[in-house]
């Protein structure tokens, strides 16, 4: 996760056998792993890890609107703080919290959940998502929608459904899924998609750079996919976890 | 279940696992009916059905919105959520225990003589507003009317069975773990300890209060009068539990905690094999709280659970 | 966040009074604690700690830097501390600032000490790489996950445990850094055994009891942080909260500190070697 990266010319992004820095297939995930209740205190809680990034959400509530003017009298408010340890990158920098681009991404994922909660069946009430990012390499926003998933089915709030996300790149004339920081860095397009993978409905898009319209196909065809494989990885996650606390709870 | 918080070295873990793993054979198979949020849960759409809790429909087919076990009654359908133990500020003036069984905290505020204005922190802070109620002394009240065009609860005092808690500690444990009953409260006479399993996951540990319905005309109780609502509400009996009954309560707490971050269902017969195991094999109170007692507490639960197998078998 | 029922608040004083609190622990007993090693690979060092359901995440990271013209044998280091909004609603925002600042403070006065840093806990001496030219930079943060009492404690004892883990990689080529040739991976070794560790004591009552947890710490009228190393000697002291103590107690609390932080600094060292031999095992 070193952050000095040689001059972009330089690196080759898929070896002439078609694999990728870390030995990926273009359109292979990171190993991807998620944990439930990592946060005692708080009413749900996940780790999600996409290959070195780690992020932990936390949910609080539903609970009493802690101000009041903000109280929505037919449905609940629901809320969101993006954080980032300091120590999350490489390199280090004190990160103030409430810069422009926690500000971006916390926006970001309060609208992706608020999606899929069902907010009308908790008015008045307020619902609490904090994010906290403890590694940072490469689809921090698409670890922390998935955690911010988890934590909120966890924490037994009614979903339409889940959100799941995954991010995608285009280098060397090749759409590579997932990409990590380097080929974050790389300077090429970067392709952010949340979707309702049962609702079949995007709920996130983003992109940056150029692309032409044939290779933004391509590339949102593999980013939907691997949103897709997240889905099921969320799915079987939720199951066993529901399946352990049953099978310990015995009766 | 809670991540596991206490140290386990080597050989504790492997007898975890294969504690756990001796429960998991110990029940019967429950994959078919865990969902998690999306899932289709499969209905006879001939037959008609009613959708419960945690469901609701996507294209004709009934979907669940939260992650449980679905259970059917008759028609209805509904997902039994695991749901974690709900945190709410722990904030109040005197814990009270309602009628369907759970403990809640109360803060009240007086608006006119003859009407207060109750806070509880209970499910999702119910605004209450308190018709009558004997206070201070009990805060026994009962849900008469729920008036969901508001989302405010009314409640009644009625009886004052139990009183005001006072003299122990309450604990929080997920609610699913408390099976819901008509007796939630348990009167440990070999102690003289309450035990409250409160419906909600709070559950209550503390000196045995005599019930004292009989010192107040029970006419009374509906209408009580002002002042004597007003009686000082902020002077605590100054006297401290005896070290006995506190070695006790904290004894049966620390069964319960160790119970919850098993995630191992609750009653009052389960606690108390705890709390005789940890006599038995004298267990100092706050060593239950340590990986060994831990452990054994899991290998304990998978006892007794295939004892109950035998006996049905 | 606690705001428990005077019933509550009532027994938890009561226990404290006769030397069994709530979970059964006498004043002076620690919670179980847990340690974990090298949770995030990114860092120098670093250790997660777990102390009952009190869980923080401290690192360390090492860097070349120069040292300051008033100090140039010595080498820097910074402390500070973050509390995530994860742990608690009450911490969103700027909501946590008085806190982490409260924390990174009494910390930095524990660890370092004074403006000079020449009775400072960590030795900052053994950081200097070239006199005047080149020092160890090194920059502790800390990281509150969960917060249930004991905070500083918590922090300092894993300020303990990252230390002696800083393994810093010699990936410096000769380019950046002409005048020293830095090959030995090694090179950064820490005199640990001074490396104090925090005890607080927390007054409730008339009692001190050690390792509070949330609920007690909301009774607290005053505490004392000692920091000591393992030789026994104090490194810095910090009193919190608003009620004044009396001159003689805090001789008091002192010798008592000393006393725990014996014992806690045997199970701290155990835990420390436990999580080293896993995380190397695995």
């Amino acid at each position: 996760m070193d952050r000095r990266i040689p001059l972009r010319k330089e690196i080759e992004y898929l070896s002439p056998e078609g694999l990728r820095l870390d030995g990926r297939l273009p359109s292979e995930l990171r190993q991807i792993s998620a944990q439930i209740g990592a946060v005692p205190n708080a009413d749900g809680s996940a780790v999600f890890e996409m290959g070195n990034t780690k992020v932990i959400a936390a949910v609080y509530g539903p609970r009493k609107v802690q101000n009041w003017g903000q109280q929505i009298n037919d449905q609940a408010l629901v809320r969101c703080e993006y954080s980032v340890a300091n120590f999350s990158t490489g390199d280090r920098v004190r990160r103030p919290k409430g810069d422009r681009r926690s500000t971006e991404i916390s926006l970001v994922i309060r609208q992706t959940m608020e999606a899929c909660i069902m907010t009308h069946q908790m008015p008045r009430t307020q619902i609490d998502i904090y994010v906290q990012v403890l590694q940072a390499d490469g689809g921090t926003r698409s670890a922390c929608i998935n955690a911010a998933t988890l934590a909120l089915a966890a924490a037994g709030i009614p979903m339409k459904d889940l959100v799941t996300s995954c991010g995608a790149g285009y280098l060397n004339g090749t759409p590579l899924l997932d990409l990590n920081y380097v080929e974050d860095s790389a300077g090429g397009p970067d392709v952010i998609l949340g979707i309702l993978p049962t609702l079949n409905r995007v709920t996130l898009l983003q992109a940056d750079s150029k692309l032409t319209m044939d290779a933004f196909e391509s590339v949102m065809q593999l980013v939907t996919e691997g949103c897709m494989a997240v889905a099921d990885y969320i799915r079987s996650v939720l199951r066993e976890h529901t399946k352990q606390l049953e099978l310990r709870r015995g009766v | 279940m809670k991540e596991l918080q206490v140290p386990l070295n080597q050989t504790q873990k492997i007898r975890l696992q294969t504690a756990l793993q001796k429960l998991q054979d110990l029940s019967s198979k429950v994959d078919h009916s865990i969902v998690a949020v999306a899932d289709t849960i499969s209905v006879n759409h001939d037959d008609g059905f009613l959708k419960g809790h945690g469901t609701t429909e996507l294209d004709g087919e009934v979907v669940a919105t939260v992650c449980g076990v679905v259970e059917r009654v008759n028609k209805l359908v509904y997902v039994r959520a695991l749901k974690p133990r709900y945190q709410a500020e722990r904030d109040g003036y005197w814990l009270g225990v309602i009628a369907d069984g759970a403990v809640i905290y109360v803060t009240w505020t007086r608006i006119v003589p003859e009407r207060w204005k109750v806070e509880i922190n209970f499910s999702q802070d119910a605004v209450l507003m308190l018709s009558s109620m004997n206070m201070p002394d009990g805060i026994q009240a009962e849900v008469r009317d729920t008036f969901q065009h508001d989302g405010t609860l009314h409640l009644q005092a009625r009886s004052r069975k139990y009183g005001k808690l006072e003299k122990g500690q309450l604990l929080t444990v997920s609610p699913y773990l408390v099976k819901r009953s008509k007796q939630h409260f348990h009167h440990l006479e070999e102690f003289g300890i309450d035990l409250i399993l409160g419906s909600n996951g709070y559950i209550w540990i503390g000196e045995h209060v005599e019930a004292r319905d009989n010192q107040e005309n029970p006419s009374n109780q509906q209408n009580g009068t002002s002042n004597k609502r007003s009686v000082n509400l902020a002077v605590p009996e100054k006297t401290y539990t005896a070290l006995e009954k506190r070695q006790q309560i904290c004894r049966i707490a620390n069964a319960i905690r160790v119970l919850s971050s098993l995630g191992f269902n609750m009653t009052k017969e389960i606690i108390m094999v705890i709390v005789n195991m940890s006599i038995t094999l004298n267990v100092e109170i706050h060593e239950m709280l340590g990986a060994e007692f831990y452990v054994r507490v899991a290998e304990k639960e998978v006892e007794r659970r295939s004892s109950l197998k035998m006996g049905r078998g | 966040m606690v705001g428990l029922s005077t019933g509550e608040k009532h027994f938890i004083k009561g226990g404290i009074d006769q030397d069994l609190r709530s979970d059964g622990r006498r004043r002076l007993t620690y919670r179980p604690i847990s340690v974990e090693t090298g949770v995030i690979p990114q860092a120098n060092g670093s250790a997660r700690l777990r102390m009952g359901e009190t869980d923080v995440i401290a690192t360390v990271k090492a860097e070349i830097g120069k040292p300051s013209h008033l100090h140039p044998n010595r080498g820097k280091v910074s402390i500070s501390v973050d509390c995530s909004a994860i742990a608690s609603p009450v911490f969103e925002g700027r909501g946590g600032e008085e806190l982490s600042t409260e924390l990174s403070v009494a910390l930095q006065r524990c660890l370092l000490g004074g403006k000079s840093g020449a009775g400072a806990g960590i030795d900052l001496l053994s950081l200097n790489v070239m006199e005047g030219k080149i020092c160890w930079d090194l920059y502790i943060e800390g990281l509150v996950i969960n917060a249930d009492g004991n905070l500083l404690d918590a922090l300092g004892a894993l300020s303990n445990t990252g230390i002696p883990k800083v393994n810093v990689a010699a990936e410096f080529s000769a380019e950046e850094q002409p005048e020293v040739d830095i090959s030995d991976e090694d090179f950064l070794r820490f005199d640990t055994s001074s490396v104090p560790v925090v005890i607080t004591l927390t007054k409730v009552g008339k009692h001190y009891i050690v390792d509070a947890t949330l609920e007690e710490e909301s009774h607290m009228s005053s505490a004392i942080s000692v920091s000591i190393n393992s030789r026994g000697q104090i490194c810095g002291l910090t009193k919190r909260g608003g009620a004044g103590v009396d001159p003689s107690v805090v001789l008091d609390i002192i010798s008592v500190a000393k006393h725990v932080s014996e014992h806690f600094i045997m199970k701290l060292d155990s835990e420390i070697s436990a999580a080293e031999a896993d995380e190397a095992g695995s």
